[in-house]
Parts: C-alpha cells; sequence; structure tokens
C-alpha cells in the first residue's frame, strides 16, 4: 500500500505541475489552452533532437524547455490576439477552437515528421528506499524536480513584485491597469511560463516512462482534470489536485486494473463539479 | 496640470459625454458635480485610459496622454480611484497598499504616511481586502492610490455605499490630503460635502458642463441650490 500512495504521489507532482501551467493561462486571459499537452511533447522532442547531436543531456533539456516557451510566446502574441479581443464566452469558445487546431496542427505535423521518436530520460543509480519502499532513482529526481518548481512558483506569486502584479490580474483586471500592471505584459509572462512548465512535465514524465509523439491529448485531459479538481488559478490548488489524483490513479490500478483509471480521473472531476465547482482552492466568485 | 479640451466619449458608438472641457491645477481641488446618469464616471474613464476618447485631447503634466493605456497612464502620476474600488478581494490589505506603488517597491515613508491617514488599515494589514467592510475598503482604495504618490489624485463618487458619517470620515481625509498640497479631482452626487472640499467646481448635465466657477459661487447660484443642495 505505502509503495502505491508513494508511486501515486510521484505521479501527482507531475499531474500538478501539469496542471498549473494551464490553470495560470486561464486564470489570466481566459483561455483554455487545449494544445498545453502539445506544449510538452514538442519540448520531448527537441531534447531528443539535440540529445541526438551528441550534445550533453543538460543542454538537450534546457533548449527543450526553451523550444516550450518560445512556442508559448508565439502563440499568445499572434493567435490570442484576436482572442484577448473578445469577451467573456466568446472569448472562452474561440480560445478553445483555436487552441485545438493548434494542437491538431503540432500532433499532424510530430507524426508526420517524427513517428517514432520517444523521450525516455535514464537516470543512472540504483534504487533509494524511502519508508522502507525501494524507490528508483529517477521518481525521486522527477519529484525533486516539481517539488522545487512548485515551491518556486509559490515563492514567486507570494513574494515577488512581479508575481504579485499576475496575480492583480487575475483578482482584479481593472484595478490591475489602475496601479500601473500592463495585463498584456502579464499574460505573455504566464504564457511562456506554461510552456516552460509543460516542457519540464515532459521532462521529468521521461524519467520513469517514455513520452511519445502522441501524448498531448494525454497530457492536456490530465491537465484539463487538475484544473477542475484544483481550482482556476491556484498554484498549490493544481498540485494538491495532482497529488489527490496520482494517488487515485496509482490506488485505482493497482486494485482494479489500468483500464479504469482514465475513469475514476473523471469521476473525481465530475464529484469536484457537483460538490465544490470552484475546486479545492479556488477562487470564489 | 491637467487640461482636458472638447473630450467626448460613450459606448459602442454611443456617446454619453460631448465636448467637455475640464482643468485642474497644482495644488487645486476641483470636483464635478452631477446627478446620477450625468456622465461623471465615463468622463473620468476617458481621462483614465480606461475608455478610449471618440473625440477630444487630454494633456497631463503637459504631455497627450489621450488614449493611452491606463497603467502608462498611472505610471505617469495620476491615480484614479473607481466608485467601485476595484481592490484585488483575495489579498491582504499590506499587498494591497504595496501594488499601489507599483512598479516601484513600497517605500516606509509613504506606507507610514498612508496609516496614519488611516489608522484602521494599519490594524488589518493582513486582512484580506474582500473581507471589508465598504468604509474600510474605500479608505483602502484611495491608500492604494496614495502609493503610488500620485501628481493627480482622481475619484469617483468615494462616499458609494457609505453612510452619512462615514462619509464624512472619507471626505476628512480628503481635506487633509488637499491641505498637505495633494492635487484632486472628485465626482460627486453628495454635493454639500464636495462644495466644501473643493476650490472650483464643474456642474455636469447629460454629458455637457451646464456651470463652472469657484465653489463659492456655485453655493450661491439658485440652480445649484435648487437640484443639489435642497434650499427652495
Amino acid at each position: 500500500m505505502t509503495a502505491v500512495i508513494l508511486d501515486g504521489i510521484v505521479l501527482g507532482l507531475q499531474f500538478g505541475l501539469l496542471g498549473v501551467g494551464l490553470t495560470l493561462v486561464y486564470g489570466l486571459g481566459g483561455v483554455l489552452n487545449l494544445a498545453h499537452g502539445q506544449l510538452a511533447v514538442v519540448a520531448a522532442v527537441v531534447v531528443t533532437l539535440v540529445s541526438d547531436t551528441g550534445t550533453a543531456a543538460g543542454v538537450a533539456v534546457a533548449a527543450g524547455l526553451l523550444a516550450a516557451g518560445v512556442l508559448g510566446l508565439l502563440l499568445d502574441s499572434t493567435l490570442m490576439q484576436p482572442v484577448y479581443r473578445q469577451r467573456g464566452e466568446s472569448r472562452v469558445l474561440l480560445g478553445l477552437l483555436l487552441t485545438l487546431g493548434v494542437a491538431f496542427m503540432i500532433d499532424g505535423f510530430l507524426i508526420w515528421r517524427y513517428p517514432t521518436r520517444g523521450l525516455s530520460l535514464n537516470i543512472g543509480g540504483g534504487a533509494i528506499p524511502i519508508l522502507g519502499v525501494r524507490m528508483r532513482s529517477g521518481s525521486l529526481l522527477a519529484s525533486a524536480i516539481s517539488v522545487v518548481a512548485g515551491i518556486g512558483l509559490v515563492a514567486f506569486f507570494r513574494g515577488s513584485k512581479l508575481g504579485r502584479a499576475v496575480r492583480s490580474v487575475i483578482q482584479d483586471e481593472e484595478g490591475a491597469r489602475l496601479v500601473g500592471v500592463d495585463p498584456a505584459a502579464a499574460r505573455r509572462l504566464i504564457f511562456v511560463l506554461s510552456g516552460v512548465l509543460a516542457g519540464l512535465v515532459a521532462v521529468t514524465r521521461s524519467m520513469t516512462s517514455p513520452v511519445t509523439v502522441t501524448a498531448g491529448i494525454d497530457f492536456t485531459i490530465l491537465a484539463l482534470i487538475v484544473t477542475v479538481v484544483g481550482g482556476l488559478g491556484s498554484v498549490l490548488g493544481a498540485f494538491l489536485a495532482g497529488i489527490l489524483l496520482g494517488i487515485v490513479n496509482t490506488v485505482s490500478s493497482f486494485y482494479i486494473g489500468t483500464y479504469v483509471t482514465t475513469i475514476m480521473l473523471l469521476l473525481a472531476a465530475v464529484l469536484t463539479i457537483v460538490f465544490r465547482p470552484t475546486g479545492l482552492l479556488g477562487r470564489r466568485t | 496640470m491637467l487640461e482636458v479640451a472638447g473630450l467626448s466619449a460613450g459606448y459602442s458608438g454611443q456617446d454619453v459625454v460631448h465636448g467637455v472641457d475640464l482643468t485642474v491645477a497644482d495644488g487645486e481641488a476641483v470636483t464635478v458635480i452631477g446627478s446620477n446618469g450625468a456622465g461623471k464616471t465615463t468622463l473620468f474613464k476617458a481621462v483614465c485610459g480606461l475608455l478610449a476618447p471618440s473625440a477630444g485631447r487630454v494633456a497631463f503634466d503637459g504631455s497627450d496622454i489621450t488614449a493611452m493605456p491606463a497603467h502608462r497612464i498611472a505610471r505617469l502620476g495620476l491615480a484614479y480611484v473607481p466608485a467601485e474600488r476595484h481592490l484585488f478581494p483575495q489579498m491582504s490589505v499590506r499587498e494591497n497598499l504595496a501594488l499601489g506603488a507599483f512598479p516601484r517597491s513600497p517605500d516606509r515613508g509613504t506606507l507610514d504616511s498612508v496609516l496614519a491617514l488611516f489608522p484602521q488599515l494599519g490594524e488589518r494589514l493582513t486582512q484580506h481586502a474582500g473581507t471589508m467592510s465598504g468604509g474600510e475598503q474605500q479608505m483602502l482604495a484611495v491608500g492604494r492610490a496614495l502609493m503610488s504618490r500620485p501628481r493627480l489624485l482622481m475619484l469617483d463618487e468615494p462616499t458609494t455605499g457609505l453612510s452619512p458619517k462615514l462619509a464624512q470620515n472619507a471626505y476628512d481625509a480628503l481635506a487633509t490630503l488637499h491641505d498637505d498640497g495633494t492635487t484632486l479631482l472628485v465626482a460627486e452626487q453628495q454635493v454639500p460635502l464636495a462644495l466644501k472640499l473643493a476650490d472650483r467646481g464643474y456642474v455636469v448635465e447629460n454629458g455637457r458642463v451646464e456651470l463652472e466657477g469657484t465653489t463659492d459661487m456655485l453655493e450661491r447660484n439658485p440652480e445649484v441650490r435648487r437640484a443639489y443642495l435642497g434650499v427652495a
């Protein structure tokens, strides 16, 4: 049981990291980025391409994260501009349609050009015992990276002037403009950050299991579930929901079977919508 | 300090404000009075960049700020406190005040002077803005605006939702600011309070300036007395 729970936490930290990017972009710009998972896959493919040239793994990972961040910047400054000009429901709808189109295009391109690529980062070293369970060093490194990223995000949003400015746009955009915060700049920053975070998920995920070029849609669906359960625009909520869902995932696949895990995760989302529509730590409106 | 010339503005192509001229000199307190729906809020929003004017010009400190985005106008030192306050509800009082100074870091001296003006805020620095009473929220909205050390402070109906006593307190605080040399432009329906504070005033009806002059002059005007001061 302990082993199953620990595996759930390892997985959940990655879920959390995946959900954070999506929930922040939605909280800030009202765009539910359905190409979020594809940003992760792009990072994974770039890491393998750069590694193939014989470059050091660290450099390849940095290139992958950079590529996902640049893709986020491109999306924000081109396709998302007409979306931001819309208000309310039409903004959400146009954002969904455009990002879904981007997801299809990225999927199509990657399957056409790199059908057999998959990222697997092999972290050396033996198993390390935690609470009497022998954990793979890849799992531990992946979790450590997720935790550090999560703490970094919380510190950024709570403690820095820029992070506070981003939160001000989420809470009251007009108030933010009145104190001198540029909402467009905040949105751009967060879109880039969400790309980098998606890339980081691909990297940490590949330490425990391979990330294939078709994994984008699965990543996106997981991120959506995490966002629903965690609440919009909440970093801590995303990580809390991620860990909870990670445990639900491993427990149900261990005791029932892998085939029910997606159903169980969706069930968790449905229960959240019914009983706590704002999510675990979502803002009240 | 502020020069508004021939300003027209409105919503979806329909002007609500028509060709308004208005000036505020350094250190002055000026009020814009008029009934509900007269166009005061639209006028203020067009000045501070929340609404793009359809015609006219706005100059602040000699530079043209017409149709400049609101966040850039705010950074020039024009602070606007809207009637709805637009605080950050899930941030503490301290964080709201700190954001007032954005993009600079909040400095101790300014914070101390804001807390001296509104001692209640000092007792609630860790409380979330969304959980405070209307009067406290109004203090915080003004305090947040003051954190930027503005050259001009614009307030839209600062007494909205306040009891007569709290409204008086708010105006006492504004009078203190005025005495300290802060330049003020205040839109108000509660005309007696506004006329007592200000040096000059504009009467706006149906989006046009109907009357302007010193507050002494406005207080003696029979039309103003009948329409806004309840004197026959």
